[in-house]
């Protein structure tokens, strides 16, 4: 360590430029890098929206209003379901959803976990295959919770030891039917 | 050569950052629910080591001493976001799974310890050593705790299916509670084992 | 959603459910280092709690003005370690002038404060959960104040725990970590009481 010429300048020196070196050379690393995290987003995303549309062959993206629908369409270019992503307050954060929907049928299609933080084991099965079966065909309205095998289709089934996740999720998917019946009011 | 080689061991046991000098908890009990996250983190942390005692030895003939802390943590922030957003482009799932506490490797008393106390006295030689050795010591202990944990919690290890299906996980090693358990049984175990063995190591 | 009670539940949530130590694991160091004696952990979780809500106070603007204005992301962790480390600086010099007997119970843990990472971790969460002005206070509010009680919970029981028969291998460390575990489980108790 350098006692001598411990001076405020010095030190006012030093801090800058270590901080300005940093800076730049993490300017040069977000360039580089900020492509790959952009399109591993795009993917996650492309991925999600063919999973909740699964007829669909391509998508569009259109704005209403702040709130991004993805249009999916078949090899025909027929209409065949538009996507959102929502999210919500769950129980260890935030969690988002791609919900897949079919506004003519006012039906959901199928969902998907984009985000979440929920506890390994418990919580977090909320992204299980089994989990999301129940939102097949869930109608546009309140969907219930239940502690039974499912049988009406506005009803899911709870998993044991996540209450607050299954309740998470229940509520913000239950928010999708409104949301989409705005641009799309198919069925009325 | 002998003597780079003490420097090395000395964090694999002697001086071992978790259970010998108790730092660097947060991510120890945080990120240790799985073996591929604890050996991650392990790795993360170890880079950020390592990067910031080579640049610190090397350039600590020009920090003022009055500063010197400050500078040191200008340069460990410098390297842990260049990690976080290397991870977050080339290794999306493992970013992900370790969020929050990828920069937080900032504030592991671990990395500034080791500055403080080896790599602004020393030779980047030795740092190199220094922290490679600390790195070891850090990781295996985090992953031996996230085998411990995995193992009971989901019945697997990185990922592959060990007790069976007809195991019942149990989930209390997988939350938050089960961390602190099984680091404070693991430390006294290690301690018994330190006391029973290790007295010949010093 | 800014009403009073999504505030309260937001307060008792960062408070309880989401306690930053023993839930979050953030903070583990001080909570280890500084819990022998209650009176001590008491007045470092006070010195924690103001620095944590100046901190959230602080970042959040940064965030939102500069960081985010300025599209200069990638300078997040280097400016909020910036914000702390003088906030910490700062917050010693002030305290030392106005009240010299709070200085000399709070001033060994103030500069332990900054390499705290229940102070750094309040800060990126805030960006993280996208919390306004009013929230972003109450968070790291609650977030000291969690903070405080956990250590204040861990220092008592330590005090108890001198006196048993504790197995050699267990004393100190390795019998606080379990501890803390138990007390880790018994908080999760609180999950049940809101959902923000």
């Amino acid at each position: 360590m350098a006692e001598k010429n411990n001076s405020i300048g010095r030190l006012i020196i030093t801090l800058t430029v270590i901080g300005a070196l940093g800076a730049l050379f993490l300017a040069g690393v977000y360039e580089w890098t900020i492509p790959h995290i952009l399109e591993h987003e795009a993917r996650a995303r492309e991925r999600a929206i063919m999973e909740v549309l699964p007829e669909a062959d391509y998508y569009e993206e259109v704005t209403h209003n702040d709130q991004i629908f993805y249009e999916g369409y078949d090899e025909n270019d027929n209409f065949v379901g538009v996507a959102v992503s929502l999210r919500g307050g769950g129980y260890a954060g935030e969690i988002e959803i791609m919900i897949g929907t079919d506004p003519e049928a006012r039906e959901i299609i199928n969902i998907f976990i984009l985000n979440h933080q929920e506890t390994p084991g418990l919580g977090a099965r909320i992204t299980e295959e089994q989990f999301r079966e129940n939102f097949e065909n869930a109608p546009f309205s309140e969907l219930e919770i239940v502690r039974r095998t499912p049988e009406e289709p506005q009803e899911i089934e709870a998993i044991a030891g996540a209450t607050m996740s299954v309740e998470a999720v229940k509520n913000i998917v239950s928010r999708v039917g409104d949301i989409v019946s705005e641009y799309y009011g198919g069925g009325s | 050569m002998a003597e780079y080689f003490a420097i090395f061991k000395n964090g694999l046991w002697n001086e071992n950052p978790i259970f010998k000098l108790i730092i660097g908890l947060c991510p120890t009990l945080a990120v240790t629910n799985t073996v591929v996250n604890g050996f991650a983190m392990g790795l993360a942390t170890g880079f950020v080591l390592i990067s910031s005692e080579i640049v610190i030895s090397l350039i600590k003939k020009f920090i003022p001493n009055d500063v010197r802390i400050p500078s040191f943590i200008l340069i460990i922030v410098t390297f842990v976001t260049f990690t976080d957003y290397f991870l977050g482009a080339f290794f999306p799932d493992i970013a992900d799974a370790l969020a929050l506490f990828i920069p937080l490797i900032v504030v592991n008393c671990l990395i500034l310890g080791r500055q403080e106390a080896f790599a602004s006295r020393n030779s980047t030689r030795r740092a190199i050593f220094d922290a490679v050795g600390m790195t070891v010591g850090f990781t295996w202990v985090l992953v031996l705790l996230s085998a411990i944990r995995e193992l009971f919690g989901f019945g697997t290890l990185a990922g592959i299916d060990i007790l069976g299906a007809g195991y019942t996980d149990m989930i209390i090693m997988i939350l938050p509670g089960g961390a602190f358990l099984t680091l404070g049984v693991l430390v006294g175990v290690l301690n018994l084992l330190d006391r029973k063995v290790g007295s010949d190591n010093g | 959603m800014d009403s009073l009670q999504y505030l309260l539940l937001l307060f008792i949530s960062t408070v309880l459910i989401n306690n930053f130590v023993l839930i979050q694991f953030l903070g583990i160091c001080p909570f280890l280092g500084v819990s022998r004696y209650v009176e001590t952990a008491f007045s470092m979780g006070l010195a924690a709690t103001f620095v944590m809500t100046m901190t959230a106070f602080a970042t959040y603007f940064i965030n939102t003005f500069i960081l985010e204005a300025l599209n200069l992301e990638f300078l997040r962790y280097m400016s909020f370690i910036i914000v702390i480390a003088s906030l910490v600086q700062f917050v010693e010099m002030f305290i030392k002038k106005v009240s010299p007997v709070l200085y000399k119970a709070l001033g060994i843990y103030l500069p332990l404060i900054t390499t705290n990472c229940a102070i750094m971790g309040m800060a990126l969460l805030i960006p993280m959960n996208d919390y306004n002005f009013i929230e972003s206070i109450i968070f790291g509010f609650g977030a000291g104040v969690g903070f405080t009680l956990a250590i204040v919970l861990i220092a008592g029981l330590r005090e108890e725990a001198q006196y048993g028969d504790v197995p050699r291998d267990l004393k100190g460390m390795p019998i606080t970590l379990i501890l803390a575990g138990l007390m880790a489980l018994a908080f999760m108790g609180f999950a049940g009481l809101a959902v923000v």
